[in-house]
């Protein structure tokens, strides 16, 4: 890949400031259930006794649990979130966007880390008690069945496959040898895709008995017994006149 | 937005939205504090994904169309894979590491690495407060951890452990990257006195040299071999003796590397002929042979094996040694060619080791041809005929000459046959006086015994143990019941079983036939033999 995507400054320019959050699974997946606006909840950043608290409160349709709309009385998601803010000691964070075209851009840098936390209550013990429930379910399941199946090996006079294939061979017949010269043309042309071929490709490409065109081939080919290409025909190297792929390539640009 | 005005608490409060509808992926681009990045000093950045990875999770493909590919080769590949249950690892770009340029070539490099299971459990999202002081959320996509990568140049991890083992000793730390920089130059250009005294002086500051732990080609393990042992000895804590050393290496190192060029430019001349095949030979003088040209492997003459290979080997001898094996060969197909008494006199020719004169190779000749159905280079005979006579003397010759005597005898039979009963008991015109002497009394003395019995002629032959008898009875039946050439009648009485010599074997049947006077017929181009009574 040698093109190089310019990054946009811009954000780093202006000095944007932005907030790593960290935010647990549910609640991102309320989220992603909210309305096309986008209005999740509110954060409500309070100072008491010289300490700043910031809350998330999440809006009140989405908690529930479920889809949108059902009001399971049962188990809802909790609404309160506190947030515990950090200063960005350690690391020195940027935020990049990739649009879908590739383009890059620098967003803004990160001057606070937040992780959300729910508060502790029984409510959020039960939500958590079916979230483990559900994660411990196995993927696979063992099922018994009352009875055995018996649909598979029937004992059949002709399998469909092989019936299938007997028709096709009936309609296509035998294979008719054509003229000498008719399937050289054919056999150049197929060599030159490709400079190896199995003699069943090569029967599936003429359509010719295999006894003939193995005489064909006998004249104007090689058999490749060794080496990588293990049992292959190729042309004789008075026949061919291949290029490397390289030269091809320069020539074609 | 609302604002509570209270004694010590106040409040405000900030909705929150989460777009819905971004395109854009956010994602954290993390320093370490210590690199002290302060990204609003950067004037100028361009990222994009490092893709190196690529070689190694994508297959190579080779060649697709055209040259050097095969049909349905990735079906087949594929379907390989299957079956081993080879799982390959998918090469996502989306987890590729990023490459940042800050302030262009000249500016700070980093490598942004994918930090995993960021959101696996938890969702990270970036709050950032709009104009209207509201919030909005995004999620944040991915988190890359972002290092600087250094553009000077580092010592590889062997390097590192052998300065490791040094650093107590090594005052000098700028000296550890000068040598290396000279040893690169050294070994990319040309071999340098002049650096390899630099290096020398520097290491009289005690600083050791770079060790040399390096795997190359085997070229540079010989030059470096001196470098490596002393490394080897620094590594293993002996470190003392090397800042002595290491003054005086470099001296040494060149004086070795020198010598060691020296000694692999001479050859040897020893080893050269120590794989020659020597093709199976039967006889004892066949070594001696083997030996005496061991001996003189420069010559480029070596004393051919009897009449019939001494052409070939003079051919051989101008030519390589190799081909020795091809006349070797050759002389075990033509004793399958030849009758048993050929071979006998074949291995005559065997022991005999050298013939050499130009009558020798005159002889050679005339009679092989028509006899011993070889195949010959008219050309070559002429030369072949000088070369021989400049060779002779050393060589004792009459053995062969037996054989060739032995070999005119039989044509002379067949002459005599064909003259009938002319007077004149000459064998073959062109045989020499040496063998005219020899052919005489042997030819004269069956003749006398033949005429005074019918016997089977004693004067020449006592047959010891027979099973057969050579006798005028015995070809005189074998003429009645069925013709034969002069060859099946030597069939018949084989010199085993007679006790005859071959010679005498020939002269005695010479004159049998002489006696009986059979009638002859051409059948298949032969001269048949038959009596009918």
């Amino acid at each position: 890949m040698s093109d190089k995507t310019e990054v946009n400054l811009t954000g780093v320019k202006q000095s944007k400031g932005v907030w790593l959050v960290k935010v647990p699974k549910y609640l991102s997946l309320q989220w992603d259930k909210a309305t096309e606006k986008g209005e999740v909840g509110k954060i409500i950043i309070g100072k008491k006794q010289g300490k700043t608290e910031v809350r998330f409160s999440l809006n009140e349709e989405l908690t529930a649990l479920g889809a949108v709309g059902e009001q399971d009385a049962s188990l809802q998601v909790p609404r309160d979130h506190p947030f515990t803010m950090h200063t960005v000691g350690g690391q020195t964070m940027a935020v990049f966007s990739q649009s879908n075209a590739d383009e890059i851009s620098l967003e803004g840098m990160v001057v606070h880390r937040a992780e959300c936390r729910p508060v502790v209550n029984d409510n959020y013990m039960k939500l958590k008690k079916l979230q483990i429930k559900a994660s411990t379910k196995p993927q696979r399941l063992s099922q018994q069945l009352e009875r055995a199946v018996t649909t598979v090996f029937k004992p059949v006079a002709n399998h469909d496959f092989n019936v299938e294939h007997e028709k096709k061979k009936k309609s296509e017949g035998k294979m008719v040898r054509a003229e000498w010269q008719v399937v050289l043309d054919m056999l150049f042309s197929a060599f030159e895709k490709h400079q190896y071929y199995n003699i069943k490709d090569l029967v599936d490409i003429t359509k010719q008995p295999v006894t003939y065109l193995k005489e064909i081939m006998r004249e104007i080919g090689t058999y490749n017994s060794k080496g990588a290409h293990k049992s292959t025909w190729e042309l004789k190297p008075e026949y061919r006149h291949y290029q490397s792929a390289e030269e091809e390539e320069m020539q074609t640009a | 937005m609302t604002s509570l005005g209270g004694s010590s608490s106040s409040t405000t409060e900030y909705t929150v939205r989460v777009p819905k509808n971004t395109s854009k992926k956010y994602n954290i681009m993390a320093f370490n504090s210590g690199d002290r990045v302060n990204c609003s000093t950067w004037t100028q950045a361009r990222m994009e994904r490092d893709m190196s990875a690529r070689r190694i999770y994508g297959e190579e493909e080779s060649a697709e169309g055209a040259a050097g590919s095969e049909f349905g080769k990735k079906q087949r590949e594929e379907a390989r894979r299957k079956k081993y249950g080879i799982v390959t690892r998918e090469f996502k770009v989306e987890d590729q590491p990023w490459i940042l340029k800050v302030n262009g070539k000249a500016g700070k490099r980093f490598k942004g690495l994918k930090k995993g299971g960021v959101t696996e459990n938890a969702s990270y999202y970036i709050f950032t407060q709009c104009p209207d002081g509201a919030f909005e959320a995004f999620p944040v996509h991915g988190w890359y951890n972002f290092t600087p990568q250094a553009k000077h140049r580092t010592l590889t991890a062997e390097e590192a452990e052998e300065e490791w083992g040094r650093r107590n000793k090594v005052v000098n730390h700028f000296s550890i990257m000068l040598q290396r920089r000279f040893r690169e130059q050294e070994r990319g250009g040309d071999d340098d006195d002049d650096e390899n005294e630099k290096s020398g002086k520097k290491k009289k500051k005690g600083g050791g040299r770079g060790g040399d732990l390096r795997i190359h080609d085997l070229e540079e393990d010989l030059e470096m071999s001196s470098d490596d042992s002393d490394s080897s000895m620094g590594d293993d804590g002996e470190g003392k003796t090397k800042a002595k050393k290491a003054t005086g290496k470099g001296k040494a190192k060149k004086k070795k590397r020198k010598s060691s060029d020296k000694e692999a430019l001479e050859d040897s001349d020893d080893g050269d002929y120590e794989g020659l095949e020597v093709d199976y030979m039967s006889d004892e003088s066949s070594s001696s042979d083997e030996e005496l040209e061991k001996g003189k492997p420069g010559k480029a003459e070596h004393h051919p094996k009897g009449i019939d290979e001494a052409s070939e080997s003079e051919e051989e001898s101008e030519e390589e040694k190799q081909n020795e094996e091809e006349a070797k060969e050759e002389e075990e197909e033509e004793e399958g060619k030849k009758t048993p008494v050929q071979t006998e006199k074949k291995k005559k020719k065997d022991s005999s080791g050298e013939s050499e004169s130009s009558d020798d190779s005159d002889i050679e000749g005339e009679t092989a041809s028509a006899l011993f159905m070889k195949k010959r280079t008219p050309p070559k005979r002429g030369g072949r005929g000088s070369a021989g006579s400049s060779r002779t003397g050393s060589r004792p010759g009459t053995p062969s000459i037996d054989s060739a005597s032995t070999s005119n005898t039989l044509r002379a039979a067949a002459s005599k046959l064909e003259q009938g009963k002319r007077p004149t008991p000459g064998p073959s015109t062109d045989s020499p006086a040496a063998k005219r002497l020899k052919m005489e009394p042997s030819s004269q003395s069956p003749v006398p015994s033949g005429k005074s019995t019918p016997q089977p002629p004693s004067g020449k032959s006592t047959p010891s143990s027979s099973d057969v008898q050579l006798t005028e009875e015995a070809v005189r039946r074998y003429l009645i019941r069925k013709p034969m050439t002069t060859k099946d009648l030597l069939k018949k009485f084989q010199t085993k079983r007679t006790g005859l010599s071959s010679e005498q074997t020939v002269n005695v049947l010479a004159q049998i036939l002489k006696r009986l006077n059979p009638e002859r017929k051409n059948v298949n181009d032969k001269m048949h033999f038959y009596l009918t009574e």
